[in-house]
């Protein structure tokens, strides 16, 4: 008789003993497949964050040593920033390298207006230093979208579209700003600006929310944020043209933050940077800031189903050596009818396996389900735990050599006694 | 020619004292042999080192004139050789039918039949039989393999009288019919009264008794 047929009458014939062993694997194999789908889940966010945030390169001014010899004025010695700009023949080589699919540069307060047709929410002191009152703040950009306060997800476009570097003469003001005045999109305003002293008639090309309600105990008018806006960057230079010859900084956006390295050396390379005083480096800080928390997940969920396989393997391996001692009487038989040890571990094997893949089965359904709820207890938002076919082939590789190692160990030390030892003891 | 022979054994459980002393002793086939001797002499020892559970200290075990060690123990077990003991020593979970088709590859069946083992029988779990019974499944599955030689460990000693007697004349009729050598070992003076020789085990050496 093959050791598969007598496992097979083992399985069917023992059932209270099959059904613990059933009820054992099933538990840790559950353990392991809900462990190594939170750990795929935790991987994949990753991997999906790594792709949604991109890759980013910031291009900035060098101003170690470029601060120039300092100008005599009356209130001391002035410094200025006299080293190579971001001008826009830069921002054009940048644009035409391949794997760049976007960039901005984000100048915040750049622009003061005052409403000419328009008014602001209004603040504890009105202060009309200019002959259109109180003046608020507005961000230079040449892609609104790609903005701090855009990425982060505290402003959100409501109507309208966001700001792009072929855009002149355009602003963004917010929804609160907006229904104080009666304005939407499409509406042109104007604006005085003390700094350049002239009236600029802007396109209100979108309006945004999340700055409601934050209004709080403002004193003038740039301290509410529903009041403060963006502005394209033309218009900054047509109006500043002398003053503002090139971006304080860029940050440059491309597709695939694993190619990162090689967008930048073509950058560095570009006749525009290379040999100028401009610094380029690469950004990784809002990956890492979203990355990391995921990277200690799949390190703790790594160490837990090493534990589980562990815990699982000792679990197994006394209760199959329960089931060998108590067996001592088959495998002297076996042993006499002369079948040799390596038949009967096999048999033993045999039995292990075949409940294992009952278990197997009984564990998908139950680990979907666990997954279920993992998935919903996780903190991280969007980690999507699911059972799927991938999971399965560790599970059966673990699960096969925590079977194969507890068979062994269990089985040792009465395969390795005399079949007369075994069989005296039971006489 | 002999089928099995112990030539020059001995024995030693703690490598001092040796409970068998340089035994010499052949067996042939179509024989039945009783081994007889007070406890503790050394019979189920000197059984289970023709039966290949154990290595003698000293000698050798030959089948068909060959040391067993030569092919190894479990190979003479699995080919030569064929056990019955006082305790039946079936597998538990399993039905007579497959006791006996755990050494051969013949059906179970006409050989059970022989013994008395009706069909039905044959199909229950072996604990649902008597201890007769069971001693029949043994029997049964010794004659099924194909061993030559049928090695006996007190095979009536669990059973009453009658039963004890009947066992006896099915193990010695079955084995003469399908010419296996059988050798027992037993305290039982009417069982070996049934054998065709007598061996006596004293003081650690082997001799032949009168029939």
């Amino acid at each position: 008789m093959s050791f598969i047929k007598r496992a097979v009458l083992y399985c069917l014939r023992q059932r209270f003993k099959t059904a613990i062993l059933f009820l054992t694997l099933t538990v840790i194999l559950t353990f392991l497949l809900t462990g190594i789908a939170i750990r795929e889940a935790a991987a994949g966010a990753a991997a999906g964050v790594k792709t949604s945030l991109g890759g980013k390169i910031e291009l900035e001014l060098d101003a170690d040593g470029n601060m120039g010899g300092g100008v005599q004025n009356q209130w001391g010695t002035v410094y200025g920033y006299d080293g190579d700009l971001i001008t826009q023949d830069v921002v054009k080589a940048i644009s035409s390298v391949d794997g760049v699919i976007g960039f901005n540069s984000e100048d915040a307060a750049a622009y003061y207006g005052a409403g000419v047709d328009f008014k602001y929410l209004p603040a504890a002191f009105d202060l009309s230093y200019t002959p259109y009152g109180e003046a608020s703040s507005y961000t230079a950009t040449l892609s609104s979208e790609k903005c701090s306060a855009f990425q982060s997800g505290k402003y959100k476009l409501t109507d309208g579209r966001h700001i792009t570097p072929d855009d002149r003469r355009a602003c963004m003001i917010s929804k609160e700003l907006a229904e104080f005045n009666g304005l939407s999109v499409g509406d042109r305003v104007k604006m005085y600006s003390l700094d350049s002293d002239s009236v600029t008639e802007f396109e209100i090309v979108g309006l945004f929310d999340g700055a409601e309600g934050m209004s709080g105990n403002a004193l003038t008018v740039d301290e509410i944020p529903a009041n403060c806006g963006y502005i394209d960057y033309a218009t900054m230079f047509e109006l500043f043209g002398d003053e503002l010859s090139g971006y304080q900084q860029l940050t440059v956006y491309v597709d695939d933050p694993t190619g990162i390295q090689n967008v930048y050396d073509k950058i560095a390379a570009l006749p525009e940077i290379r040999d100028r005083t401009l610094k380029l480096r690469i950004d990784t800080e809002e990956y890492d800031g979203v990355s990391s928390p995921l990277k200690s997940l799949q390190r703790s969920v790594n160490i837990t189903v090493a534990i589980i396989s562990a815990v699982g393997a000792a679990i197994l391996t006394l209760l199959l050596t329960f089931r060998v001692r108590s067996r001592k009487n088959e495998i002297g038989i076996l042993l006499s009818v002369g079948m040799s040890r390596t038949n009967i571990v096999l048999q033993l094997f045999a039995e292990a396996m075949l409940t294992a893949v009952i278990s197997f089965v009984a564990a998908i359904p139950l680990s979907i389900f666990s997954a279920e709820k993992a998935g919903e207890f996780m903190i991280l938002a969007d980690l999507d735990v699911k059972i799927n076919a991938e999971n399965l082939l560790p599970l059966c590789l673990i699960g096969f050599l925590l079977i194969a190692a507890a068979v062994s160990v269990s089985s040792w030390t009465v395969v390795r006694s005399s079949p007369r030892d075994i069989l005296t003891k039971i006489s | 020619m002999s089928v099995l022979e112990a030539r020059n054994v001995s024995y030693s459980y703690d490598g001092k004292r040796e409970i068998l002393k340089n035994i010499s002793v052949k067996f042939e086939t179509g024989k039945t042999y009783a081994i007889l001797g007070p406890s503790g002499c050394g019979k189920t020892t000197l059984l289970s080192l023709l039966g290949g559970l154990d290595s003698p200290t000293d000698g050798q075990i030959l089948f068909n004139g060959e040391d067993i060690a030569k092919k190894g123990l479990a190979f003479h077990r699995k080919n030569n050789v064929a056990f019955i003991f006082q305790n039946y020593n079936l597998i538990d979970y399993m039905t007579p039918a497959e006791n006996v088709a755990l050494t051969s590859k013949l059906p179970p069946l006409p050989i059970l039949e022989r013994l008395g083992i009706t069909k039905e029988e044959a199909k229950r779990n072996v604990l649902k039989l008597s201890g007769g019974q069971q001693q029949r499944v043994a029997i049964a599955r010794a004659l099924a393999s194909e061993s030559r030689v049928i090695l006996a460990d007190e095979p009536t000693g669990n059973l009453d009288e009658d039963t004890a007697e009947e066992i006896a004349g099915v193990l010695k009729e079955s084995a003469g019919r399908m010419n296996k050598c059988v050798i027992i070992v037993t305290h039982s003076g009417e069982l070996a009264k049934r054998a065709d020789e007598v061996f006596w085990l004293k003081r650690g050496g082997i001799y032949r008794g009168e029939g």
